[in-house]
C-alpha cells in the first residue's frame, strides 16, 4: 500500500472509523456504569436510606462508610466483608424481625463479630464482594454458607465439651456414642465405650440359629411413613443400636452357622432349689407373681416392655438395656437363670448390676419371662435351618471380620480390621469436590451429602459397607451437626488455643467401696465427679448433702422422693454389709467444699426459730409451690416429709444461700434470704420427720422414657 | 477486508462486555431433606407449627428447663404441677394474660418473683439464677408461641426493601 492511498481513504473507511470509535467509548462507559451498580454498592445505598427512614439515624450512620468493609483476624485466617452489606448487624435497634435483610441485627451470641468476624461461624466466602459469591460455592471458593439450623456445628467445632445452648449438637454426639459410630470411624472426642456391640464370645450358650439368622435379617422390623421404627412390631421412640446389614440368604445362614457354634465360655450349671420349685408348681399365680416382682425390682428402669393403653401398643421403659417383650422366645431358660445370677460371667463389661437373688425370686422372675414374656411367632419367618456345616462356618467367620461386625462385637480370637471405616474426624471440612456423588440426584455440597449417606448409604455410594439406620428427622439433623462440628485440626494456632476440650473424667474407686459400687454398677444412671450417667441423681457431693443413717435405709429399701419423676431406682436386696460399705464412702469422700458441718450446731436451733422459719416457708415465701410437706405442696421439687432425717443441717444452709453451688444445674432459684432467715428454715426443715419405713409402693412403668429428659434435680 | 474489520469491531465490543458481566454462581436449589430445626408445634393444634429465631429457641430451652413445670399443663415428666397450685398460674402460651402485658413487666415478674409485683409468691425470683438476656429470650419464645398471636405495640411501619 503506497503512502497516497493511505491518505485516500475511503469515504466507507471513515465511516467504520466513527462507529467503532463510538462502540469503543460506549464500551468504556461500561465500565463506571457497572462500577456504580455494583451489588454490595447498591446495598450501601439502600442502608443509608433505610437508616435516613428510622428515628435513630444518627446511631445508625455513626460509623457508615461508603466502601468496603472489612473484619482483618490474620490469626484466624479471618478476611470477612459480610458486614459491607449486612451492615446493621451490630444495632441492637435492628433486631425486630420487620428490618429487613441484610440490615437486620445479629441475635445476641456470646462472642463479638469485631473479635471474631462471620465465616468463622457461618462459613462461606469472606472476602466475596457478591451475594452469590459470598453465600454459595463457587468453582474457586467451595465452602457455602452454613444453613442455620446446622450453626450449632460451629459452636461445637471450638466447644467440644457440651454447652447447654447447643443441645442439637449434644444430642448429635450423644447419637454417635450409642449407635457406636466409632467401632468402624475415627471420631474425635465421642466416647469409645469398653464394650461397644456385646461380646459373642459364647453367644451360641445364649441364643439359637434361627434366631440371629432373623435378628441379622431385621433387627429393627418396621418403619413407617413417618419414620417412626418399631421394634419386634411396638413403637419405640429409640433407633435401635444394631443397624440393618443387607445381607443376602447365604450370607445370613453363613454369620448364623458361624455364630451358634461360638460357646468360649460354657454355662455355669445352676440348679434352683427343688423344693422351691414344687412349691410353686402348685400355684398358678406363678406368673403374676414374678410380674410383680418383675416390677418391683424396677426392670423397667434400663428394660422396656410393649404395654396396650387405650388400643395403642408402645415400648414403654428405659432404654439402657435391651427391649425385653419376647425375650423369653429368644434366650435359652439356662442362659437366662446364669445371666440373672452372674451377668459379668457371660459380658464381663455390661452395665447390668449383680443383684443378690433368692432361689424363689429367681424362679419366680424366669418363669415369668420364659412364660409370659415370649411370641410363638417370633421365628416362624426364619426358614429351615440345618446343624451347621464346616463351609457355612468357615464363610460365616469371613463375613464377621469382612462386613465390620468385629469392629463392634467381641469375638475371642478374632482380630478386628483396624479402622474399618473413614476417617471422620475432619469431614465437617470437606468440600464437595472432595466428595463422592455417584448417580444422587442431591445439590453437591457437603450438608446434602451427608445427610444423604447417613439416610441411605448406597445413594451415594452403591458398594458403601456402611449398614442402614433409621433416623427421625430431628435426630439426623443431629446427627448431621454433631459430625460438621470435625474439622479436624484447626488450621492456625490462634483458632487452635480456642479449643475448649471436653474434660476426661472417670470415677473408678478401689477398695471395698469400688467391688459394691461395680457390682452395682452405680455408675450406670448416678454421677460421680462428672463420670457416669444421667437418669438419676449427680451423687457427687451425696455425702454432704444425706445423713448416713438415711443413705443405708434408702439403699436398703429405696423410696421415692420426688412425685412427679417416676421412680427407678432398683430394688438391689443389698446386705446391711453392702449398704453399710457404700453409705461409709459416700459421707466420708463425696462432700462439698460449701456445706461445712463444723459451721451448723443443730443445737442452737429453737422453737422459736422454728415457728420462724415455717412461717416463712408457708407465707412469706410459699415453698409449697414446689416441695410437699404433710400432704400438701408441689411436685416440682423433692418431698420435705423427712428432711430431717434425710438432709444434713449444713446442706440445708449452704443450698439455701446458693443452690447452683451445689448442683449447678438445678432449678431451684438462688434467693436473697437473710442470714437468720436461712437458720429459721433450716430449723424447720430439720423438724420433720416422717415415720420411718413407710410401706413399699409397686412400681408403675409409665413415663420413665420421658422422664429423663430435662429433669433439674 | 470490510468484513475482517466488522468481525474485529464485533468481537472486541464482545469480548469488552463479556468481560464486563458478573459471572453469578449456580444458586443451589432448594434443598427438600432440609428442614427448620428450631421449631415449637402448638400446644392446642399439634398441625400447626411455629419456626423459631435464634433468641426464641434459646427462650424455649429455658422454658422446658425451669418454667415448665408450672407454666404448662404437659411436661417432659409427665404430671405438671399448675393443676395444684392457687392461684392457677397463666398458660406461657396465654395470650389473652400475657398479650396484654409489656415486655418491663414480664421481665420484671421473673427476675423479681410474683410477690415484689403484687401478685402471688408462689412464683419464685429468678433475677440471681437467669441473666437479663435469658429472661429477654424467654419473653420472646412467650411471644413466639402465643394464642391469639401476640401483635408488638407501635411497631414503626417498614416499607422498606434491601434494594
Amino acid at each position: 500500500m503506497s503512502a497516497e492511498q493511505m491518505g485516500k481513504l475511503t469515504y466507507r473507511m471513515r465511516l467504520v472509523f466513527a462507529v467503532s470509535s463510538i462502540v469503543f467509548l460506549a464500551v468504556l462507559a461500561i465500565s463506571p456504569f457497572k462500577d456504580y451498580r455494583r451489588e454490595w454498592k447498591q446495598y450501601k445505598r439502600s442502608y443509608l436510606r433505610f437508616a435516613q427512614g428510622r428515628p435513630d439515624t444518627k446511631k445508625l450512620l455513626a460509623d457508615y462508610n461508603p466502601n468496603i468493609d472489612q473484619i482483618w483476624l490474620p490469626g484466624m485466617n479471618v478476611v470477612d466483608r459480610c458486614t459491607t452489606c449486612h451492615q446493621g448487624i451490630t444495632q441492637a435497634t435492628l433486631a425486630d424481625n420487620a428490618v429487613p435483610e441484610p440490615f437486620r441485627a445479629h441475635p445476641p451470641i456470646p462472642h463479638n463479630v469485631r473479635d471474631w468476624g462471620c465465616t468463622v461461624c457461618h462459613r462461606g466466602q469472606g472476602p466475596a464482594t457478591e451475594v452469590a459469591e459470598a453465600h454459595e460455592s463457587t468453582l474457586a471458593w467451595e465452602q457455602p454458607v452454613l444453613p442455620t439450623r446446622f450453626i450449632q456445628a460451629s459452636c461445637g467445632t471450638c466447644h467440644q465439651a457440651d454447652l447447654p445452648q447447643t443441645p442439637q449438637v449434644t444430642r448429635g454426639r450423644q447419637l454417635l456414642t450409642k449407635l457406636n459410630c466409632q467401632g468402624c470411624h475415627r471420631l474425635p472426642g465421642i466416647d469409645r465405650p469398653q464394650m461397644l456391640g456385646p461380646d459373642l464370645s459364647s453367644v451360641g450358650t445364649k441364643v439359637s440359629r434361627e434366631w440371629i439368622y432373623k435378628w441379622l435379617k431385621e433387627p429393627r422390623t418396621i418403619v413407617d411413613k413417618d419414620g417412626n421404627a418399631t421394634v419386634n412390631g411396638y413403637e419405640s421412640q429409640e433407633e435401635p443400636r444394631m443397624p440393618k446389614f443387607r445381607l443376602t440368604d447365604e450370607e445370613l445362614r453363613a454369620l448364623s452357622a458361624y455364630l451358634s457354634t461360638q460357646k468360649a465360655r460354657p454355662l455355669p450349671t445352676y440348679k434352683i432349689d427343688a423344693r422351691v420349685v414344687a412349691a410353686w408348681n402348685k400355684n398358678p399365680e406363678l406368673a403374676s407373681q414374678g410380674e410383680l416382682r418383675f416390677r418391683q425390682m424396677f426392670c423397667s428402669t434400663c428394660h422396656s416392655l410393649a404395654v396396650t393403653r387405650a388400643g395403642e401398643t408402645q415400648l414403654i421403659g428405659g432404654d439402657i438395656g435391651p427391649e425385653l417383650t419376647k425375650v423369653g422366645s429368644k434366650v435359652k431358660p439356662d442362659w437366662l437363670i446364669a445371666w440373672l445370677r452372674d451377668p459379668q460371667g457371660y459380658l464381663p463389661h455390661t452395665r447390668m448390676p449383680r443383684y443378690g437373688w433368692s432361689d424363689e425370686d429367681l424362679y419366680k422372675v424366669t418363669q415369668y419371662i420364659t412364660t409370659n414374656l415370649t411370641d410363638s411367632d417370633l421365628l416362624s419367618n426364619v426358614p429351615q435351618l440345618e446343624p451347621p456345616s464346616e463351609p457355612e462356618i468357615q464363610l460365616g467367620r469371613r463375613l464377621f471380620l469382612e462386613k465390620g461386625c468385629a469392629s463392634c462385637h467381641v469375638i475371642e480370637g478374632v482380630t478386628p480390621q483396624k479402622d474399618f471405616g473413614p476417617d471422620l474426624s475432619a469431614l465437617g471440612a470437606k468440600n464437595a469436590s472432595d466428595l463422592e456423588f455417584s448417580n444422587a440426584k442431591i445439590p453437591h455440597n457437603l450438608v446434602s451429602y451427608i445427610q444423604a449417606k447417613l439416610h441411605d448409604p448406597v445413594s451415594v455410594n452403591p458398594a458403601a459397607r456402611m449398614p442402614q439406620y433409621n433416623w427421625t428427622a430431628s435426630d439426623l439433623d443431629a446427627v448431621t451437626t454433631a459430625l460438621l462440628t470435625m474439622k479436624g485440626p484447626p488450621p492456625t494456632s490462634a483458632l487452635q488455643n480456642l479449643v475448649v476440650q471436653r474434660k476426661e473424667v472417670d470415677f473408678q474407686p478401689r477398695g471395698a467401696f469400688g467391688e459394691v459400687y461395680d457390682r452395682y454398677k452405680c455408675y450406670t444412671c448416678h454421677k460421680f465427679n462428672g463420670f457416669g450417667g444421667d437418669l438419676a441423681p449427680d451423687l457427687s457431693y451425696e455425702g454432704s448433702r444425706a445423713q448416713r443413717s438415711w443413705l443405708v435405709q434408702f439403699l436398703k429399701n429405696p423410696q421415692t422422693l420426688r412425685p412427679t419423676l417416676t421412680f427407678r431406682m432398683p430394688q438391689f436386696n443389698m446386705s446391711e454389709k453392702d449398704a453399710a460399705i457404700l453409705a461409709d464412702y459416700i459421707t466420708m469422700v463425696l462432700q462439698h467444699p460449701a456445706a461445712n458441718p463444723a459451721a451448723v450446731n443443730v443445737k442452737q436451733f429453737t422453737p422459736a426459730m422454728v415457728s420462724l422459719g415455717k412461717q416463712l416457708y408457708e407465707v412469706k415465701y410459699q415453698c409449697q409451690s414446689c416441695h410437699t410437706i404433710g400432704g400438701t405442696g408441689g411436685y416440682v421439687g423433692p418431698n420435705l416429709n423427712n428432711a430431717g432425717n434425710w438432709l444434713t443441717a449444713a446442706w440445708i444452709e449452704a443450698w439455701l444461700q446458693n443452690p447452683q453451688a451445689l448442683v449447678p444445674d438445678t432449678i431451684e432459684p438462688r434467693r436473697t434470704f437473710t442470714g437468720e432467715e436461712v437458720q429459721a428454715l433450716t430449723a424447720y426443715l430439720m423438724t420433720l420427720r416422717a415415720a420411718t419405713n413407710p410401706p413399699q409402693k409397686t412400681a408403675d412403668v409409665t413415663g420413665s422414657r420421658r422422664a429423663d429428659q430435662g429433669v433439674g434435680r | 477486508m470490510k468484513t475482517r474489520f466488522w468481525t474485529m469491531a464485533f468481537l472486541l465490543t464482545a469480548f469488552a462486555l463479556a468481560s464486563g458481566c458478573q459471572k453469578h454462581a449456580d444458586s443451589t436449589k432448594a434443598d427438600l431433606l432440609l428442614r427448620a430445626y428450631d421449631i415449637e408445634a402448638d400446644w392446642t393444634d399439634a398441625q400447626h407449627i411455629t419456626p423459631l429465631n435464634y433468641r426464641q429457641a434459646q427462650g424455649k430451652r429455658l422454658f422446658y428447663q425451669y418454667c415448665v413445670w408450672c407454666h404448662a399443663d404437659a411436661t417432659p415428666a409427665g404430671p405438671s404441677n399448675r393443676s395444684n397450685l392457687t392461684p392457677v398460674p397463666a398458660l406461657l402460651n396465654d395470650g389473652a394474660t400475657l398479650n396484654t402485658e409489656s415486655d418491663e413487666y414480664i421481665q420484671n415478674i421473673i427476675a423479681l418473683g410474683g410477690s415484689a409485683m403484687g401478685k402471688s409468691a408462689m412464683m419464685p425470683p429468678y433475677g440471681r439464677m437467669l441473666s437479663a438476656d435469658e429472661i429477654r429470650s424467654l419473653i420472646a419464645f412467650t411471644r413466639a408461641i402465643a394464642q391469639p398471636p401476640y401483635q408488638p405495640p407501635g411497631r414503626p411501619g417498614s416499607q422498606y426493601s434491601a434494594k
